[in-house]
């Protein structure tokens, strides 16, 4: 007796049925995977897209423009975004490792489906948001589903991604997500944004909420391979307690990394010298330029993740960003007047993002279990990533309505990026050392 | 910007630094300008960058690429290392205008206060100098080939094995280094305090991209009917350029692939620490 993959009805009969069922199961085999990877990747990308731009750009567009608010007001609204999302994310993960629900492919479908859709009723109503009552109400909200949808989303790569392709679907996920923002013609304007992303969310919602609540073999199937690859790549053979120094010391690098980024990124891209000759160039040149560069670093990032230790990259990244805000800090302080800025600013700036969203995309679900990846994914993401983000957002535009110039600003970023270059290395270099003190056969 | 011009801009930057009346140095890199506020050198790299007639700029003017346009007057020298110089009608050159390399047009009735050239010599331009410093160059790193494979056979093995095992790993190090250090001198460069530093490393550079050319021909080397490991080696080496020479024939293509060829041997000069390690790459855990 031979039962079809999908659990479906039995079938007896001859050798020639049973070969057929069989040829049928060997390709719905090699199928099915290969379905895991497009929903990893399309959910990852166009959730990163929606976060990065709808809601970190235009979040600030509504506020300052639509709603009328001063920037330090939207910035406080920002911290408390990152500080809600973070909470809800943090109760999330903790929720679904507690329940079994992160190796339980079915209800994560169920929480993305609600995330998306309360997402897709809060872009539509976006710019009908008029009053700071209002704002801030769509900024609770908006908190709620980015943190339910952190530890979801991120830890679809147990589900769906083998540990050794890990750093390459994460480099896809990055250039994706990237690319399309550098390449697409609009400006930062949530009444912009708003109907498009409407009707690319309807039916991405329609269709997880189909696969969420009908049952379907495929589905099982990419259900239960976490069973295979579900332990991350740096828990093996001894898993990564969350609550271990190891941990947190990655915790703490990232928070610094997307720290840095953002507090130098709100700047520059608010200064028009420097944002209309690059990321909002009328010109498709320069976009399709950085479009390329995000994806030839993300690519960089992830031949890099699967060939070498992570700490490498690590230091690369932060190398990278103190080069990155040298040049910018330079070039202010010596650009002749009226003189396009270069390419290579914006070049080093995307190679450093490219690398550590790669790295980030993988790294949490690598030092984790189905039983831990809720809360590592809801930690390390929801600290390193949002709260870091939005914090230095908040800050950065402080520092904008504070009136601080652009090259003082510029100037704190780049000595936190350069204090880090150095720091991370001897960190690692003294760690060494004491290894090696305390147990000298470990040469 | 042309990664091709970066010595030139070097060479520009330790030209500007030797004369004490310079205190500020500006590069354009690319884009099209007209100069009209303007203190210190300019170094025109890949640009295209025109001087009004109306207007007058202190200068000195360093061309490294691109193209400069004289049409009004500068003060001092315009120093011509490549590119295109064109000195319109009515332009005038206070200073020097020195030649050393790429196309000029100088018209008639500009006033320069004085011109020399070092590139006018009857050598330059001349298929065979060109013929004999390949020659030179190709039976040069042949030679160190031969007694990189007499002297340290197994480092040489270990970056061939990485260029050969792992050619996508040694490439992207080499891309990322390569992009990396080549910014990072350009920029020490301009600091000046820097500029040695940055000489040094050009250098350094300049030999790891060397040695990993070596190790590419001690990779065809070893598919060649030769015994004797040195002499492979070193008709390696000569065949790997005259590869590379067939390859300059393509247009575009050709040069990406003499470039993905040096980039991958840069990488895997460093991913074996000059050789001394051969190169594996993290182990994925078994799943399962």
């Amino acid at each position: 007796m031979t039962r079809s993959p999908g659990g479906g009805g039995p079938h007896w009969g001859s050798g020639v049925i049973e070969a057929d069922v069989a040829l049928r199961r060997s390709r719905f085999f090699v199928g099915v995977p290969a379905l895991g990877y497009l929903i990893y990747v399309a959910v990852l990308s166009a959730g990163y897209y929606y976060n990065l731009t709808f809601v970190q750009l235009g979040l600030i567009d509504l506020g300052t423009r639509l709603v009328g608010m001063p920037e330090g007001q939207v910035s406080v609204a920002m911290a408390a975004l990152a500080l809600l999302a973070f909470v809800v994310a943090l109760v999330t993960g903790r929720v679904m490792d507690k329940r079994g629900w992160s190796s339980d492919l079915r209800v994560k479908f169920r929480i993305l489906f609600v995330v998306v859709a309360t997402q897709t009723v809060l872009t539509m109503v976006a710019p009908q948001v008029a009053t700071p009552r209002q704002f801030g109400l769509w900024v609770m909200f908006s908190a709620v589903g980015i943190g339910a949808g952190i530890p979801v989303t991120f830890s679809l790569m147990i589900d769906f991604i083998p540990i050794r392709h890990r750093g390459y679907v994460a480099a896809v996920v990055t250039g994706l997500a990237f690319s399309a923002a550098a390449l697409y013609p609009l400006e930062w304007r949530i009444d912009e944004f708003a109907p498009l992303m409407t009707l690319v969310m309807i039916p991405a919602a329609a269709a997880l909420g189909v696969i969420s609540f009908r049952r379907f073999a495929f589905v099982d199937e990419l259900a239960r391979q976490h069973e295979r690859f579900g332990i991350g790549r740096f828990c093996r053979p001894t898993p990564i307690a969350t609550a271990s120094l190891a941990f947190w010391m990655l915790v703490i690098v990232m928070f610094s990394v997307f720290f840095i980024d953002s507090l130098g990124s709100l700047r520059i891209i608010d200064t028009p010298a420097y944002i209309s000759t690059s990321w909002q160039s009328p010109s498709i040149g320069p976009r399709l330029f950085i479009a390329v560069a995000h994806v030839v670093g993300a690519a960089m990032a992830g031949v890099l993740y699967t060939s070498f230790g992570r700490r490498w990259l690590l230091v690369w990244i932060f190398g990278l960003f103190a080069f990155t805000h040298l040049l910018y800090t330079f070039h202010l302080g010596t650009s002749p007047a009226g003189m396009d800025p270069p390419l290579v600013l914006p070049l080093f700036y995307v190679l450093a993002v490219s690398f550590y969203t790669t790295l980030n995309f993988a790294l949490w679900p690598d030092l984790s279990t189905p039983s831990t990846v809720g809360t590592n994914t809801a930690l390390g993401v929801g600290i390193a990533g949002w709260l870091a983000s939005f914090l230095s957002t908040a800050l950065a535009l402080y520092s904008i309505s504070s009136g601080l110039s652009l090259l003082e600003h510029l100037r704190y970023v780049n000595a936190l990026a350069l204090l880090l270059a150095v720091a991370y290395p001897l960190v690692l270099y003294f760690r060494r050392m004491r290894t090696l003190a305390t147990n000298p056969e470990s040469t | 910007m042309n990664l091709a011009l970066i010595p030139l801009l070097i060479a520009a930057l330790l030209m500007a630094s030797t004369d004490p009346n310079i205190e500020t140095v500006e590069l354009v890199l690319n884009g099209t300008h007209q100069i009209t506020e303007h203190r210190g050198a300019l170094v025109v790299a890949d640009a295209q960058v025109t001087v009004p007639s109306d207007e007058q700029v202190p200068g000195p003017i360093y061309v490294v690429g691109g193209e400069l346009v004289v049409a009004g007057r500068i003060s001092t020298d315009v120093i011509h290392l490549a590119g295109t110089v064109t000195v319109e009608s009515g332009a005038e050159i206070t200073g020097e205008l020195q030649h050393i390399g790429g196309s000029q047009q100088v018209s008639a009735s500009s006033q320069i206060g004085q011109r020399s050239s070092l590139g006018d010599s009857p050598a330059a331009g001349n298929p065979l100098v060109r013929i004999a410093s390949l020659v030179f160059l190709t039976l040069t790193l042949a030679g160190v080939g031969r007694s990189l494979a007499r002297r340290r056979i197994s480092a040489l093995h270990n970056v061939a094995g990485a260029i050969s095992s792992h050619p996508i790993i040694t490439f992207t190090v080499g891309t990322l280094l390569t992009l990396t250090f080549l910014s990072v001198f350009v920029f020490m460069a301009f600091t000046f305090i820097l500029l040695p530093v940055a000489i040094v490393g050009l250098l350094a550079g300049a030999v790891t991209v060397a040695y990993g050319f070596i190790a590419w021909g001690d990779l065809i080397g070893r598919r060649l009917p030769v015994h004797r490991q040195d002499l492979s080696t070193a008709i390696g080496v000569v065949l790997a350029v005259a590869a590379l020479q067939l390859l300059a024939l393509l247009p575009l293509i050709g040069d990406l692939i003499a470039l993905a060829v040096l980039l991958t041997g840069v990488g895997a000069v460093a991913v074996t620490y000059f050789g001394v390690a051969s190169f594996t790459p993290e182990l994925m855990p078994d799943e399962g």
